[in-house]
């Protein structure tokens, strides 16, 4: 099942008044479930591709469909919705809310949808108890590691259901068998749970483990 | 949730909201205690001035206050009388005549301001008979005695226990004229006034200016300077005589009001000012406290959070500090006023002087008026809120992508 479009999708930006092109017509389509993997060198338009996706920002041509709905037409309180209900997302550097702990961090999206407290905190608790990081409860950004944070933020991207997570480079800041681990773990979610999993990275470690490889360069796709 | 991660923010830099902190307590406790001072030293000036002479209400002949002359006269009734007495709120009432006349002695012969008063009544509504000067005061029954100001026993050139002459236009027109004995020197602090005041008893002065039972002026004492509303719409009630009017001290009075606004107004602009650096420093660390989260407001709008939440956070976390600031500064402020009803601030030298020479205790007091500490508190979370129209707009205008790439 189709769940992502990108038709013809161009981004220019403007640098100092000096249009570059970061994406040149990509035409793209993602299923349900899938585990694909956008590789390619630095400033060949990786994180353009995956926020374009993320309804993060809007192409300057073409069309996303997302779950068939054209969201280059949404505005941004549409687009805050989609991504509340829809998506999931893993930051390089983790972003976690320094002020909350593992678990208001990973409740916080929950709290944005309505979400009772007492459920809220169920929820979480079985989820951290699933990804093995339970003792983390507790603990606020400062005092874990960073492979536990991605962790924690790799629970708060999915608890709420998701159809996509979107994982901008979530290993560039690990040592490899930390983000090993965090990859089995994202991998477990993909086949466990069915969802999709659209990875940004040129980390070996994550291309090695892709079921679907996109190679960008210099703004167009590759292969 | 949103309360916990804004009470969160707050204590994430501490020192940062400390300074806020500090800076609303700060213009809380200034403004509460500037205000204290201003409008506690002001009720006690209007006391004193109006304890001096001119009461704190007066019942005038309705043409009185724009001519006072001897036709603008009324009598005494009894329904007069009874509201005085019933009016909740009256410590006291003294009848009075004025009149313009001449008072000579031997060769020296000055113009005259004569109050006709009863001195055992002005007792309980007025300081005046008590203050005298040199001397003594007459009785209300004395019927050839009176007191004079300073300046004019010096004008004469007379003393205590000399006979004057004072000559006056009656009410019905032709000339009165009398021996007095001196018996006394007031002082009021207008040496103009004094130079012309002559004080005899009501009767007396009935008599000699063929007034009957008349008079021009009824001065009354009140409980409180705050009830003088509602007693002057009592006896207004009570009395219902189109011919008479009740004035309250300040209509009677019109300069120390005058006086006093003017005063007032500065002092709101000089707290005005106090409040405006509050709220730049109010924005300054609001704002900074929001540039330096951009990069987290970016990754929570990325979560989904609505922009408006975000800007209600930022609403938060400004009127959580601003409300602690506020309550901590309208207690100490509170304490500050307090100490200084207990312990006023008392000047001596020729400050002292100048405040005795109006009849102003040379003292500064304060209150603990509720309406300062409402005003101010309404003024600084006002301006709080203000200061924080800007660093919201920012944050409302934030994109999620700009955010989380904020370095």
């Amino acid at each position: 099942m189709e769940i992502l479009k990108a038709e013809r999708l161009v981004k220019i930006y403007q640098d100092n008044g000096v249009p570059v092109s970061a994406l040149n017509n990509i035409n793209l389509t993602v299923s349900k479930g899938e585990y694909v993997v956008i590789a390619g060198p630095s400033g060949s338009g990786k994180t353009t591709l995956l926020n374009l996706l993320g309804a993060l920002d809007k192409p300057t041509e073409g069309r996303i469909y997302f779950e068939g709905e054209d969201i280059t037409t949404k505005d941004k309180n549409e687009l805050s919705k989609i991504r509340l209900h829809k998506l999931g997302f893993i930051f390089q550097a983790y972003n976690l809310i320094p002020v909350l702990t593992a678990i208001e961090n990973i409740e916080f999206s929950m709290m944005l949808l309505g979400i009772s407290d007492k459920e809220r905190k169920e929820k979480a608790l079985a989820l951290m108890d699933e990804l093995g990081i339970k003792e983390l409860a507790n603990k606020r950004p400062n005092e874990m590691s960073g492979g536990q944070q991605q962790r924690v933020a790799v629970a708060r991207a999915i608890v709420n259901n998701p159809s996509v997570v979107l994982a901008d480079e979530p290993t560039a800041n690990l040592d490899s068998v930390t983000a090993g681990h965090l990859l089995d773990l994202m991998e477990q979610m993909n086949s466990e749970k069915n969802i999709t999993f659209i990875f940004s990275s040129h980390d070996k470690n994550v291309i090695d483990r892709a079921k679907r490889l996109i190679i960008l360069k210099d703004g167009r796709i590759d292969n | 949730m949103l309360l916990k991660l804004a009470w969160r923010n707050i204590w994430k830099n501490k020192r940062r909201s400390l300074i806020t902190l500090a800076a609303v307590v700060f213009a809380a406790v200034m403004a509460i205690a500037m205000r204290g001072i201003q409008l506690g030293t002001y009720a006690l000036n209007i006391r004193s001035v109006v304890e001096l002479f001119s009461g704190y209400l007066q019942i005038q002949n309705k043409n009185y206050l724009n001519n006072p002359s001897l036709s603008a006269n009324f009598s005494v009734h009894n329904n007069i009388i009874n509201a005085l007495k019933t009016t909740k709120g009256i410590l006291g009432y003294a009848p009075r005549i004025y009149a313009d006349g001449l008072i000579s002695y031997k060769d020296n012969s000055r113009g005259a301001a004569i109050f006709g008063i009863e001195p055992d009544k002005e007792k309980n509504v007025t300081t005046f008979v008590q203050n005298i000067n040199s001397g003594k005061f007459f009785t209300s029954d004395s019927s050839n005695e009176i007191v004079v100001g300073e300046q004019l026993l010096k004008n004469l050139d007379a003393k205590i226990g000399d006979e004057v002459v004072l000559l006056a236009q009656c009410y019905d027109g032709t000339l009165g004229n009398q021996k007095f004995k001196i018996v006394g020197t007031v002082k009021l602090g207008v040496q103009e006034l004094e130079a012309s005041l002559i004080f005899m008893g009501l009767k007396s002065a009935q008599s000699l200016l063929i007034m009957g039972g008349k008079v021009n002026v009824i001065a009354v004492k009140a409980d409180n300077l705050k009830n003088l509303g509602a007693i002057e719409n009592s006896l207004s009630e009570k009395i219902k005589n189109p011919d008479l009017r009740i004035l309250t001290w300040n209509k009677v009075n019109p300069e120390l009001e005058q006086a006093i606004q003017l005063d007032n107004v500065s002092g709101i602009f000089f707290l005005g000012i106090l409040i405006v650096i509050v709220a730049f420093g109010i924005l300054n660390t609001v704002l900074m406290s929001v540039i330096e989260r951009f990069k987290e407001f970016g990754v929570v709008l990325a979560i989904g959070m609505p922009q408006m939440n975000l800007t209600y956070l930022v609403y938060i976390e400004t009127l959580l500090l601003t409300f602690i600031g506020l309550f901590i500064g309208n207690v100490l402020g509170a304490a500050v006023n307090y100490f200084l009803i207990i312990h006023p601030i008392t000047f001596g030298g020729e400050l002292k002087q100048l405040y005795e020479i109006y009849h102003f205790l040379p003292q500064l007091r304060s209150t603990l008026e509720p309406s300062i500490f409402l005003n101010v508190s309404l003024s600084i979370l006002t301006i709080s809120l203000l200061s924080c129209l800007y660093p919201a707009y920012k944050v409302y205008k934030l994109e999620a992508l700009k955010g989380i790439r904020h370095t």
